[in-house]
């Protein structure tokens, strides 16, 4: 009997420990009051929901639930009670079982936040013309004729060439190194900025890139980063998750400029400052359409003017001398169109061969046709190493 | 030739956790526990490493040396707790060794994420992270500096941490222990037939206990490595899900040295290179994704190997993930 219950005892404190790794699930316990589409929605009666691919500590969806947090607060929402946080969601079937229970639980709109979400938001749309659907990062609602799905993402493009200029003027080697995720066009797009943004300060510099292959892999960013300082890259960035690559860094002795998450705290010698998107701008619009009954656009992409996108602070005690103010002067011409950041002379070749080649006074203009990423151009200057 | 010293250095530091991990689950499964709950115990040795240590600093304590023993002594005593939920579970209560070691691995990785994320999220800055100074004495090199920067030899030997010597002592401790000692000896005998060294008068549970326990707490000491060191680790600052595999691949790197503490080294080195070599080495027509399969398709032919060779010192215990019912002899 004792062994039993000693049994009985071993099981419950694993089950806690399982129930523990679960994400929170608010849930607000009203139904959905009357909507009449065109007179906008009353504030007491708006329920929303957020998908997250992961845990809702994860710096990437921290930063969704903060910026929704932050709209909520500035229209006159209750977070808790009318907001429907799903984290967890996967790139596939428990997203369309996670937007099928926001729908029955009267949500008028439904945000997702992962890539790989969206084809699930776009099978449900058609079915529930009266529920917007709006996704980050994704590319398909300027193309899918449907009036209720909608694209949303920032130019942080512009923010990583901002912080480009702080590696740029950083390095001693010339030779900077980024952790790269997946060699989609928003990972190229994003370190391409960065180093033409290092570029715009020190010409002489070159960069090595070094794929995961995955969003969010601790190991594997350390390892890549590990690598990447082993051959001669003094300022470490990073498209991944996770704040490996600044902790890499700093135990070498080297530099890093972040993404997503301010790293000083886990790299006070070393991180210089991260490149960071403020998502609130976008909910704050996109729920006030829903209030006031205005449509909400079907491909949204905010820029560093309108703090859509932004740096964190300069770490002062790392920075090199005068990096504060040439990312200002620079910040200064991204917000009034005077400079841009993919500008000519440029060269540059694609994963299918495609040549680009901008002479001086050209530029390529990224999010012209959607407000996810458009380029894919390994430029001249960066290598790419696997 | 600064690439190849670099590639193989990049291998070590990615080996030492490993080691950790096969060295504990070769302790366990020589002595007939089949502990399939390495990658729960290494979060769990982790977790309460960092954790230790971040508290010690939030009290005020800023000595590094007693931040180190704090780390290493909760590391070993939290991975050593969920090794003894193991015993109690399949030694005294007989339960399915596959079935609890899987529950703990599901166990120890919520442990581990659950209180990583709560206490970081707690801080001020978003982070359950420890001072430069304990990062420091983590990942700084143990030798003088005069032998560190010797040529070639210098870093390949001389400039690691203290955790990669502190692994290969203890594989070598091991390697004497289960091969020239009496308790070694009897350890082994458990492993191979609990009920003829039952006879003999080895107390059966009291091995496998102590086997399994002290096991599981080496095992721990991967997870704080990995939690503490740079290079192949998170360098001091708790990611989410930041052992990611570590502990399977400990599992299945028992299986590829045959269950010998001394060809662990050379084994877990080779796994340690290939998980750094692609970005090293780069081969730009094989898809990153084969050289993180490559040690488990090893594994499958090493053990196709073990069994088709019969070679008797090359078997795996052959009591292995069984439960000892005394009363069914």
């Amino acid at each position: 009997m004792k062994k039993r219950i000693l049994a009985l005892l071993m099981a419950g404190v694993m089950v806690m420990g399982l129930a523990a790794c679960g994400g929170t699930t608010p849930e607000g316990s009203q139904p959905a009051g009357d909507e009449t589409e065109t007179a906008g929605i009353a504030a007491a009666d708006l329920k929303i929901g957020l998908i997250l691919v992961g845990e809702a500590a994860d710096a990437y969806n921290k930063n969704h639930i903060e910026g929704m947090q932050a709209a909520c607060e500035k229209l006159g929402l209750d977070y808790d009670s009318q907001v429907v946080v799903k984290a967890n969601i996967g790139e596939d079937s428990t997203c369309a079982d996670a937007i099928g229970e926001l729908i029955d639980a009267g949500c008028q709109a439904i945000f997702a936040d992962s890539f790989g979400h969206e084809q699930y938001m776009v099978e449900f749309a058609p079915d529930y013309p009266e529920v917007q659907f709006c996704h980050a990062t994704g590319f398909q609602s300027a193309s899918d004729n449907l009036d209720n799905t909608h694209n949303y993402f920032s130019k942080i493009f512009e923010a990583r060439y901002l912080a480009g200029i702080a590696a740029g003027l950083k390095t001693e080697t010339n030779k900077l190194g980024y952790v790269a995720a997946k060699p989609y066009a928003e990972v190229i797009s994003g370190y391409t900025a960065f180093y033409l943004g290092a570029k715009s300060v020190n010409p002489d510099v070159t960069m090595l890139v070094n794929y995961t292959n995955e969003w969010s892999d601790a190991t594997k960013e350390a390892t890549n980063a590990q690598a990447l300082i082993d051959q001669g890259c003094d300022v470490i960035s990073q498209h991944s998750d996770t704040s490996a690559p600044a902790t890499t860094a700093e135990t070498n002795g080297v530099f890093a400029v972040g993404y997503n998450d301010d790293m000083i705290p886990v790299a006070p010698n070393s991180a210089l400052v991260s490149a960071r998107i403020n998502w609130g701008i976008y909910y704050e619009y996109a729920l006030g359409c829903l209030l006031s009954g205005e449509a909400i656009d079907q491909d949204w992409c905010g820029g560093y003017a309108q703090g859509s996108c932004y740096l964190s602070d300069l770490n002062d005690a790392v920075i090199a001398e005068g990096t504060k103010e040439a990312i200002e002067a620079a910040a200064a011409g991204i917000s009034d169109g005077s400079v841009q950041v993919f500008a000519g002379p440029l060269h540059g070749v694609d994963a299918d061969g495609n040549e680009l080649n901008l002479a001086e006074g050209e530029f390529y203009l990224e999010n012209e046709k959607s407000s996810a990423p458009s380029f894919a151009f390994i430029i001249d200057g960066i290598t790419v190493l696997s | 030739m600064d690439n190849l010293i670099n590639f193989l250095t990049a291998g070590i530091l990615a080996a030492a956790p490993l080691l950790f991990g096969v060295l504990g689950e070769i302790l366990a499964e020589r002595s007939g526990n089949l502990n399939l709950g390495v990658e729960g115990m290494m979060f769990m040795g982790g977790i309460a490493g960092i954790v230790g240590i971040y508290y010690y600093e939030k009290a005020g304590g800023t000595n590094p040396y007693v931040a180190l023993i704090i780390g290493l002594v909760c590391s070993l005593a939290c991975a050593g707790l969920g090794a003894l939920i193991f015993s109690v579970l399949t030694i005294t209560l007989r339960a399915n060794q596959n079935v609890t070691g899987l529950a703990l691995t599901m166990f120890g990785t919520g442990f581990g994420n659950y209180f990583g994320e709560a206490i970081g999220n707690a801080d001020p800055s978003g982070f359950l992270s420890v001072s430069t100074a304990v990062k420091g004495i983590f990942n700084s090199p143990v030798f003088p500096q005069p032998l560190v920067e010797l040529p070639i030899v210098g870093k390949l030997l001389f400039s690691h941490n203290f955790m990669v010597y502190l692994a290969v002592i203890l594989a070598v401790v091991m390697a004497f222990f289960l091969g020239r000692t009496r308790a070694g000896l009897n350890l082994r005998a458990v492993g191979e037939s609990p009920a003829t060294a039952d006879a003999a008068g080895i107390n059966v549970p009291k091995y496998r206990y102590l086997a399994t326990c002290l096991g599981g707490a080496m095992t721990g000491l991967g997870g704080l490595y990995l939690v503490m060191n740079a290079g192949a680790g998170v360098g001091g600052a708790w990611v989410h899900n930041c052992i990611s595999g570590y502990g399977w691949l400990a599992v299945a790197l028992v299986i590829f040295a045959v269950w010998s503490p001394k060809r662990a080294i050379l084994c877990s080195l080779i796994f340690g290179g290939l998980a750094c070599m692609r970005y090293y080495y780069p081969i730009s027509f094989i898809p990153s994704s084969i050289y993180d399969i490559v040690p488990y398709i090893v594994t499958a032919v090493v053990l196709v190997f073990v069994s088709l060779k019969h070679n008797r010192s090359n078997q795996p215990p052959e009591s292995l993930g069984l439960s000892y019912f005394r009363e069914e002899r």
